[in-house]
């Protein structure tokens, strides 16, 4: 059965999209990460523009945190280590971010008489200034891929998928 | 039955109890490792920040506009000035004069200038400032101020008037600048803060040094 001579087309897909996911969210939250890393001042004003949080150090420390903690996730993902977990995570941190990004890009809307898809502004996502239509997309696909992970029927090409699985 | 030694995961058509018990520890625990690995890297890194400082101190108009409003509406509001108004109303409360173009521009051609008497003050970051800056402008990023300190206080101390200025628009550098030098004990009357910026510089054609201060690489804007 676990023999890889005998998986059969329908396993080997799901290994390779399974594997896929993991790069491509894996390399997504490495590259978006470190960018925001080097740059922790851009996105702390930018972590400000949101409004949520006005205590000094809570801004400051998500600012500071966030960046290092999607490079983090992104190398488990990237390099097989508690896949689902990381997986999790990345959930965790791409929905509520999806919407505040839509509520902010409504805001923008209303404030600027645009199309919807026609604003256009720096998300603090590390990617500088996008789409608001491109970016919705792009996380609602991220988010996809990430449940995939979490749920994936089996792991493959992992160092360590799942340290705590009894 | 395997005959390979690649670890296998079995497959599985839901996630019973126990195994979310395991994926929810997964995620804890990079959640704890995740954070720890952050604040260390914010730590040694020398662009990090400082947890503990206010790098955004509100002024009392910031102050009254967060009473009237709602979270999130403080940029966009119907009837709220331009960000550059709002900016301009802040500097007046704060007592600290701001000039405009033609202003910064009289300043910039007054022989004290290039005796240092005048003295203008790059408030934005490093890529910002070597891209193109006002000729002879200090950098002074607030971010970091014990990095620029120790070369800007000097010359702001012996200056006649300190015009401080970062990109234009609804950016507010220049201003956490300025407020930055006069609790550094530069005297409110010798600070001027040049609000269109580098924006409103370079639209009227005039000359940028790229490169650090001093590097001679002065070039004219196409206006």
């Amino acid at each position: 059965m676990n023999d890889p001579v005998n998986w059969s087309w329908g396993e080997r897909s799901q290994d390779l999209g399974t594997w896929l996911a993991r790069a491509v969210v894996g390399g997504l939250y490495v590259f978006m990460g470190l960018s925001k890393a080097f740059q922790p001042v851009e996105f702390l004003k930018l972590m400000r523009q949101y409004g949520l949080v006005e205590t000094p150090w809570v801004l400051n420390l998500v600012a500071a945190t966030l960046p290092w903690f999607e490079v983090f996730c992104g190398l488990l993902l990237l390099t097989g280590i508690a896949v689902r977990g990381a997986a999790l995570m990345s959930v965790a941190m791409l929905a509520p971010f999806t919407v505040l990004v839509w509520q902010r890009a409504l805001q923008l809307q209303a404030a600027g008489q645009l199309p919807f898809c026609a604003v256009r502004f720096d998300c603090g996502c590390g990617a500088g200034e996008v789409f608001i239509c491109a970016k919705l997309a792009e996380n609602g696909l991220l988010l996809m891929l990430s449940l995939w992970l979490v749920f994936a029927p089996r792991l493959r090409a992992c160092l360590w998928p799942e340290p705590f699985r009894r | 039955m395997s005959g390979s030694a690649e670890p296998v995961v079995e497959p599985r058509s839901s996630v019973p109890a126990p195994q979310l018990q395991a994926l929810l520890l997964e995620a804890a625990a990079i959640a704890a490792v995740g954070l720890t690995l952050g604040l260390i890297a914010n730590g040694v890194s020398p662009r990090g920040l400082v947890l503990s400082r206010d790098y955004f101190p509100p002024t009392p108009v910031q102050g009254r506009e967060a009473r009237a409003l709602p979270s999130g509406d403080r940029q966009t509001a119907p009837g709220a000035a331009t960000a550059k108004d709002r900016v301009l109303v802040r500097l007046a409360e704060l007592g600290l004069p701001a000039v405009d173009f033609a202003g910064a521009r009289a300043l910039f051609e007054d022989p004290r200038h290039a005796q240092e008497l005048i003295v203008f003050v790059d408030a934005r970051n490093d890529a910002a400032y070597t891209a193109g800056h006002i000729p002879g402008a200090y950098q002074f990023d607030r971010y970091y101020p014990e990095r620029f300190f120790p070369t800007v206080l000097p010359v702001c101390d012996t200056a006649e008037l300190v015009v401080v200025y970062c990109t234009g628009g609804d950016c507010e550098d220049s201003e956490f600048a300025a407020r930055a030098l006069l609790h550094a004990g530069v005297a409110r009357e010798r600070l001027r803060v040049f609000a269109a910026g580098m924006d409103e510089w370079r639209r009227h054609g005039m000359p940028v040094e790229v490169g650090p201060r001093g590097s001679g690489d002065f070039r004219p804007q196409p206006p």
